[in-house]
């Protein structure tokens, strides 16, 4: 905090008291309960619960898709963002605002779109099922869905920053003897790394906590396409709640991890790009 | 020679930034590429660097063609405004990027980039983040960095824009001697005529895309041929004079001329003194060593340390000189400064009645001095008066417009017994029979005509065209004061007759060069050829409807050719028209200003 200065909105104690209820009225409180569920639970039924088989499965499918979306989002977000920022073409608005779709749709929509596209008798669906490659009812299926989820978190994120990029800055690098993929590689994609690693986690965390549209196009085949979501809504459908707990701490514990490990990336990024900034 | 331009052109949607610019720099010169926004200089630069291509020209650095090299392998260092350091990278790593580019090892790289931080005096500083920087700093790595490659030439667009004045003298400074130890070939882009001053070799102005002027700082500032360079380097009074035989003559009224004495006429030119040229008195006998130039009144005194400044307002008489630019509200301003052993000498004080004189004056070689309307009534000259391309050349060129009611425009038996005294470019409204008003204003001394129509577009091309070799001269001086304002190309027409034998055509092409030649020696105008063949008007005709947005300028030598070929091209009134006339035999007005 900086000295007493006035400023235009209330002082710190308030707004910091109204952080920390808000946080734990919303975000704290209800994480606790569900940990304080989840360890009350005996041992021995907890471990049964994130330790079975099928738990296991569901965690690789929704670590590992989630993980492989947000590579996906963030290469193509990349190019989307940049293509958007850098170019006036006809109908780049429609464009533009074609990328906040995934976000205004209830995703269970999104979820059925997806199936009547990619379903062995969808549009496309017909014609890569001949091809040999099935999206419906596989892993690929919960992918694709988990890219789709994402992808406006990190356009979003990435395009700002690659406007602030300046152009003189490339112009700069070209004079001195740089070729285009030197001067991305050291140039461009360093000066955008901090929006890439945070359209990264976000498109990573939503694809994690993605329910809604996963459900409809992965089939659900236990082993195989069921996600760590889903595991839990059926926990409690059977009134298994602290089996569900257990699963959602696992989830949270693990987020939490990745999450912070990438954040702490970025704050070590900003640092080094900002150190001493006046 | 270092950097050697021809003829390079750039359009934005069809209208040229960058027009014409040819220029020479030699080894080791420092060029100050001096202009207001948007005058071109920066694209320029960038053109030079190679990051934005050209509609046309050839740029050549060290004798190697480079007009189609990428930026990438032209070998120059840029220094951009807003420093545009990796800001993710160390000062060291920053100012070793182009060294890491062409897989410089190690070692080398470390010593290079010692050197460079010496000679930017920034030693130790290599692990710093430009963050961790003040602007003069960084702007001292991105000079390191910029000449880390050892570029043929460093190019510095506005590198101490973003300073404020004490670093800036540092700066400005620390890269004269860099650029003096190393001898490098450097352009720097500027609207600071003091940073200009202080850097340069030689400096080139430019306005509207064209280069107007280049020469040494001493040079421009004393001998200025265009207005615009006379006003933008440092303070000037322009004031209207009458050229004599033994100097320029101060005083309003113009000499009464009657027709047939257009040899002897006094013309009007337009006189460039300083305000430290200007003397100041208390009474005509005591003026030291100048020219009287009238009485005034002080209107404001400003003491600017080791300056005074000081404006005083003419005093309205019959006689009384005019400045070219009517400067605040309509009245008229004489700008001067006075040094403390002057104001020592005789104080003056705000309300003072003072005499003025002028130490030196330069006179411009321009041939057009200022405007005046003539129009038989006043509701024609009130619509002249709002002509945009009029006011648009009259501003730019900071020229004043008269206006002269002359009964005898238009009228069907024109009388040659007028005494009108019209001083300057004299301004008509195109209608049918504006080829026998034209006349009767040749007739009556005037020498330039400018026809304005009604409804025109801002001129984008100017055509340029005599009927006779004698008007040659004069046709070219006023179309190089014409299109100093103007961002419109030039393009020369040469016409010959349909029949012509292939052994005179190559007479025509000589003299299509000859009209180039002569442009770009006397006045530094660069201009196209086009050779046609037919009827002059005709020729002329044709070529001014191909497009939209033109104007012409046509040389004649005898005013009959005014209503017998040009009568009906004239009588379209689609296009401003610029009328020059001289005698056949008359002797040339306008100084070269090789």
């Amino acid at each position: 905090m900086r000295d007493g200065q006035p400023t235009v909105l209330p002082g710190f104690g308030l707004t910091l008291g109204f952080t920390t209820f808000f946080l734990s009225a919303v975000v704290l409180l209800p994480l606790a309960a569900l940990m304080l569920l989840a360890g009350s639970t005996p041992l021995q039924q907890l471990l049964a619960a994130i330790a079975s088989p099928r738990a296991l499965a569901s965690y690789e499918l929704s670590f590992g898709g989630a993980l492989i979306a947000a590579c996906i989002n963030l290469v193509f977000g990349f190019i989307i963002a940049w293509t958007i920022a850098r170019y006036e073409f006809p109908g780049r608005r429609l464009m533009d605002a074609a990328i906040d779709m995934p976000f205004a749709l209830p995703t269970a929509v999104s979820g059925i779109a997806l199936t009547a596209v990619f379903s062995t008798n969808g549009w496309l669906g017909h014609y890569l099922d001949l091809a040999g490659i099935h999206v419906a009812y596989t892993r690929l299926g919960v992918i694709l869905a988990m890219t789709l989820i994402g992808m406006p978190f990190a356009v979003r994120t990435v395009q700002p920053a690659l406007l602030e990029v300046q152009r003189d800055l490339e112009d700069a690098a070209e004079t001195l003897g740089a070729g285009r993929w030197y001067v991305f590689r050291t140039v461009i994609v360093p000066s955008v790394l901090p929006a890439l690693l945070t359209g990264f986690t976000l498109a990573f965390a939503r694809a994690l906590g993605e329910y809604g549209s996963v459900i409809f196009i992965s089939g659900n085949l236990p082993l195989r396409t069921e996600i760590t979501p889903l595991l839990i809504v059926m926990h409690l459908e059977e009134f298994d709640y602290r089996g569900a707990a257990a699963l959602g701490f696992v989830m949270l514990a693990a987020s939490f991890v990745i999450l912070l490990a990438i954040n702490l990336l970025q704050t070590w990024g900003h640092a080094r790009m900002a150190r001493g900034e006046q | 020679m270092s950097i050697t331009l021809d003829q390079l052109t750039k359009r934005y949607q069809g209208v040229p930034v960058v027009n014409d610019v040819s220029l020479e720099i030699g080894d080791g010169e420092f060029f100050v590429l001096l202009g207001p926004s948007g005058s071109g200089k920066s694209t320029l630069l960038r053109a030079i660097a190679g990051l934005s291509g050209l509609d046309h020209g050839r740029i050549a650095l060290h004798g190697r063609d480079v007009t189609h090299v990428s930026a990438r392998r032209r070998g120059v260092g840029l220094v951009f405004q807003n420093y545009a350091l990796f800001r993710h990278m160390t000062v060291g790593e920053n100012i070793e990027f182009a060294l890491r580019v062409r897989r410089v090892r190690a070692a080398q790289r470390r010593r290079r980039r010692q050197e460079l931080l010496r000679l930017v005096a920034l030693e130790g500083m290599d692990e710093r983040l430009p963050a961790q920087l003040s602007g003069g700093q960084q702007q001292r790595v991105a000079v390191a960095r910029a000449l880390a490659h050892e570029p043929q030439v460093l190019l510095l667009d506005e590198p101490f824009g973003a300073l404020d004045a004490k670093i800036r003298e540092g700066l400005r400074r620390t890269i004269r001697e860099v650029q003096r130890e190393l001898g490098i070939t450097t352009i720097l882009v500027t609207h600071d005529q003091e940073e200009a001053f202080a850097m340069g070799d030689r400096i080139g102005v430019m306005n509207c895309g064209r280069l107007l002027e280049s020469g040494t700082p001493q040079d421009l500032y004393t001998r200025p041929t265009t207005r615009f360079v006379a006003t933008f380097l440092g303070a000037a009074n322009l004031i209207l004079a009458r050229q004599g035989s033994d100097g320029p003559r101060w005083g309003a009224r113009p000499a009464v001329h009657g027709p047939g004495a257009c040899g002897a006429r006094e013309r009007e030119v337009v006189a460039v003194v300083r305000p430290e040229e200007i003397e100041i008195a208390r009474s005509s006998e005591t003026l030291a060593c100048s020219n009287f130039l009238g009485r005034g009144v002080v209107e404001e005194v400003l003491f600017t340390g080791a300056l005074e400044r000081a404006r005083i307002r003419l005093d309205e008489q019959p006689d009384a000189p005019i400045l070219a630019h009517a400067n605040g509200d309509g009245a008229v301003l004489i700008e001067t400064t006075r040094p403390q052993f002057e104001q020592r000498a005789f104080a003056i004080s705000r309300g003072q009645s003072v005499t003025i004189g002028v130490r030196r004056a330069h006179v411009l070689p321009t041939p057009l001095s200022s405007f005046t309307i003539c129009a038989p009534n006043s509701s024609a000259a009130e619509r002249l008066a709002g002509n945009s391309l009029l006011l648009d050349l009259s501003s730019r060129m900071k020229t004043r417009i008269r206006k002269h009611l002359e009964p005898m425009l238009g009228a069907s038996t024109p009388s040659r017994d007028s005494t009108a005294a019209l001083p300057g470019t004299a301004v008509i409204g195109a209608r049918a029979g504006v080829a026998s008003d034209a006349k009767w204003l040749l007739e009556h001394g005037v020498e330039e005509i400018l026809i304005l129509p009604e409804h025109a577009p801002a001129p984008q091309r100017v055509l340029i065209h005599w009927t006779d070799e004698s008007a040659r001269s004069a046709t070219l001086a006023a179309s190089a004061s014409v299109l100093r304002h103007l961002a419109a190309e030039a393009i020369y027409i040469d016409v010959l007759p349909e029949q012509t034998s292939t052994a005179e055509r190559s007479f025509g092409i000589r003299a299509l060069l000859d009209a180039r030649s002569e442009a770009r020696a006397a006045h530094g105008l660069e201009i196209r050829t086009e050779l046609r063949f037919g009827v002059a008007a005709q020729a002329l005709e044709q070529r001014l409807s191909e497009s939209p947005g033109h104007m012409l300028i046509v040389g004649v030598a005898s005013t009959s050719q005014l209503t017998s070929e040009l009568a009906a091209l004239l009588a379209m009134a689609r296009w401003p028209v610029l009328l020059v006339h001289r005698e056949r035999g008359a002797p040339a007005h306008s100084r070269s200003a090789a």
